[in-house]
């Protein structure tokens, strides 16, 4: 007798999800698949998702930093902001903050969640560039900078929940944020839970997983299997053999130590922004949660030994943190072999999370991709197994085209990069190390600087406005234009204009804003209304 | 600044309060907050909707007296012109302080120091020159206690409102007759909508609470809005 298997359709209707696996990509695909097919006792057709858990594996703390998408995420799943601030140890993160990336003595820039001021409009760069005593780009271009350096929040207490004054996404604890989720899937969205270890993966005739056999709950059988194993890839990778793409020749980051520091005290100020400081043979990432730091130094091992890059990390937490808390850090080692599975739906199965792939946190991707996996899978859900097919070719499509955007986007990082320090820096900017189509948009960026005619679809995962954040934010150049447009003049003025009205924004932004750790007390004490 | 201390028979003897009222009096503000059961004699002059204490968020009712900060369009060279004057002014500068380490601590009448109605020359005495409470005090004393019991009962009314979600956010797009264009917005009122849909048991818990009839009166007061508008109007005419 089996409390879990209640058959799969004979008619095809796919009606039946499993996934399998825990951690923050098994419970937000959960999530969001039951939000959006929500589980009603008088629908015709039973809908059934089903989460199983084993409860001997730990979940690995993925990613600590999410985008914007997440607010529209935990909004979809209907999980109230303030439980999630509470009760994830979340603050807000209204981008990335670069040092050392330039010439590794001190250089700084930014990259914020807001795109620049009338984006759709105007492209601020060639007037950026014209301009003399320029601010940084970022800081000429939107107001959002300006609340980086104070460490001050993206909006108010009066402000509802999931609203904002300036864009924002969070830091969090990714241990306590799939806690919570499985509350809420559990509890609110229907999803049952299923705590047991997968033995078998059984197959069914045609090829497709008929159902997997557990320690302690039996046989259960489904229509669409979504593997959230990790790096172990139990479904796509070792059931199906779905080959492993490296992408080590371009990005050579493989090894990371991370480490918790606290803080000094209760009120110290907590970062609004990542912080990214570069090494000489990685980045060291540092990240406000409401209760500690989240740091860790992610490199590439062919470059720098663990002692060195131990060494390295703890010399920065001296700087940051102080001799005493320093010296009570141990970091912890998780070795990653950065790339993605060369497709990621095969037959009735998706990998999503680590088990499709993954690739240093230099943007935080990963989570941003288990939310758009989760979102396509929801949306696009094949209603029969004859209609699984197409989707399943649509969605590779899309996500082979967001892993190479993301090698390309983060790989602009490292070769726009003057440091002449290390090997590291030298090889990454190698050619041979470079995808061609980044090599060729470089080509075309020293004249042209990018704006919408640059994206390729209208769903690309980094949009065209974060890439001039980076190649301005570096100091890459772009030649002036040799002509004039009829308009030159109105755009000049509009530009300027735009300028000015940053800067008076960014003042009145700076007054009217409470320093982050403020705005997290309060969101303790009262929490954010929802209207 | 605020300084607010516990009345005191011998501190403050000769302390006198000013009445009527003024800009000067610290009359001029935009809204002055209210409760249900206050909402009739507010619907009557002045419209009833809702707002964010900047400090925490949540949400109070609020008698709206103009469209600006500072802008209080019932105050006139000779006082203030209505037939109900918010109990919150009038209760002005006294209040009741609560609770501090004990919660349970019944309530004291306190005051403001630096409230421009606090005086040592002019206006009305609290106490006679035997020590004894005059007649304002004790007026005011009575007006406090109102205000208490006012408070307590509506302590549960917002919380309710937010749970059948019976609040939404209202903006004002208001053209006055002198060509000024204003847009008020932090504002929000009862959702009629969703009023009209409640249905018996939640009817009947608010009905029970006493909050009923105040969502009721929240509801016709908007009617006042028209009334502002035109004093509105009528300032800058004589301007």
């Amino acid at each position: 007798m089996n409390l879990w298997d209640t058959g799969r359709n004979m008619d095809g209707r796919i009606s039946k999800i499993i996934i399998v696996g825990g951690g923050s990509a098994g419970w937000l695909s959960a999530g969001v698949i039951a939000a959006e097919h929500r589980i009603d006792a008088d629908a015709l057709q039973p809908f059934e998702v089903i989460l199983i858990e084993s409860p001997d594996v730990p979940t690995i703390g993925v990613g600590e930093g999410t985008w914007p998408s997440m607010r529209t995420t935990l909004q979809r799943m209907g999980l109230p902001e303030t439980d999630f601030i509470r009760e994830c140890d979340a603050s807000f993160k209204q981008g990335t903050w670069f040092r050392d990336w330039r010439t590794g003595s001190g250089d700084t820039y930014c990259h914020p969640f807001t795109v620049p001021t009338d984006y759709a409009e105007i492209n601020l760069v060639p007037h950026w560039l014209a301009l003399t005593d320029a601010p940084q780009f970022a800081d000429a271009v939107t107001p959002q900078t300006a609340l980086f350096a104070d460490c001050l929040a993206p909006k108010q207490i009066t402000t509802p929940e999931y609203a904002f004054v300036v864009n924002y996404g969070y830091h969090l604890d990714a241990g306590k944020f799939a806690e919570r989720l499985r509350r809420h899937c559990t509890e609110h969205l229907g999803v049952k839970h299923v705590r047991a270890n997968v033995l078998h993966i059984n197959a069914a005739e045609n090829g497709d997983i008929r159902s997997v056999t557990t320690d302690s709950a039996g046989e259960i059988s489904g229509d669409l299997f979504v593997d959230c194993t990790g790096t172990n890839s139990l479904l796509l990778g070792e059931h199906f053999e779905i080959p492993f793409q490296s992408r080590q020749a371009c990005l050579f980051n493989d090894t990371a130590l991370a480490a918790q520091v606290p803080y000094a005290d209760d009120h110290q100020p907590i970062q609004s922004c990542t912080r990214s400081t570069a090494q000489t043979a990685g980045w060291i990432w540092d990240i406000g949660l409401s209760t500690r730091r989240g740091t860790g130094h992610v490199y590439s091992s062919a470059h720098i030994s663990e002692d060195e890059a131990t060494a390295q990390l703890l010399a920065y937490l001296r700087e940051s943190a102080g001799d005493e808390a320093a010296s009570r850090v141990v970091p912890r080692k998780i070795r990653f072999q950065p790339g993605h599975r060369q497709k990621f739906w095969h037959r009735n199965c998706v990998a999503v999370g680590m088990s499709s792939g993954f690739i240093e946190p230099l943007e935080a991707s990963a989570l941003v991709m288990v939310e758009l996996a989760a979102g396509m899978i929801a949306d696009q859900l094949p209603p029969t197994r004859e209609t699984m097919d197409i989707v399943a070719k649509r969605y590779n499509q899309k996500f082979l085209r967001h892993w190479n955007q993301i090698v390309e986007f983060l790989k602009l990082h490292y070769v726009l990069s003057a440091r002449d320090d290390s090997p590291y820096w030298r090889d990454n900017r190698a050619p041979e190390s470079i995808p061609d189509k980044l090599s060729e948009r470089l080509s075309l960026w020293q004249y042209r600087s990018p704006w919408h005619q640059d994206a390729e679809a209208v769903d690309e995962l980094f949009p065209t406005a974060s890439y001039q954040y980076i190649l301005y934010g570096m100091g890459f150049n772009t030649e002036p234009r040799h002509t004039r447009a009829h308009q030159q003049d109105a755009r000049e003025r509009q530009a300027f204009e735009l300028f000015r009205k940053n800067a008076a924004r960014a003042t009145q932004l700076r007054q009217a804003l409470p320093g982050n750790r403020e705005l997290l007390n309060k969101v303790n004490e009262f929490g954010f209304q929802n209207l | 600044m605020s300084q607010y201390q516990v009345l005191d028979r011998d501190k403050h003897r000769e302390l006198r309060i000013k009445t009527g009222y003024g800009a000067a009096l610290g009359d001029a503000v935009m809204y002055v907050m209210t409760y249900p059961m206050e909402f009739r004699d507010i619907q009557s002059c002045y419209p009833i909707l809702f707002t964010k204490d900047p400090n925490t968020g949540g949400f109070f009712a609020a008698a709206v007296l103009g469209f600006e900060a500072n802008q209080n369009l019932f105050l006139h060279d000779n006082g203030w012109d209505a037939s109900y004057i918010p109990a919150l002014v009038q209760r002005q500068p006294f209040l009741l302080a609560t609770g501090g380490e004990d919660a349970n601590a019944a309530p004291v009448v306190s005051l403001d120091l630096d409230h421009p109605r606090v005086s040592d020359r002019e206006g009305e005495a609290l106490f006679d020159s035997q020590g004894g409470t005059t007649e304002f005090l004790h007026r005011k004393v009575a007006l406090l206690d109102k205000l208490h019991h006012g408070l307590q009962h509506g302590k549960g009314f917002v919380d309710a409102l937010l749970r059948h979600e019976l609040l939404e956010k209202i903006t004002l797009d208001i053209a006055f007759n002198d060509g000024d264009k204003r847009t008020v917005e932090g504002f929000y009122s009862i959702a009629e909508e969703r009023l009209y849909q409640l249905k018996g048991n939640v009817l009947e818990s608010l009905n029970e609470a006493g909050y009923l009839q105040p969502v009721f009166m929240a509801v016709a007061s908007l009617s006042r809005v028209r009334d502002i508008i035109e004093r509105r109007n009528r300032l800058r005419v004589q301007a």
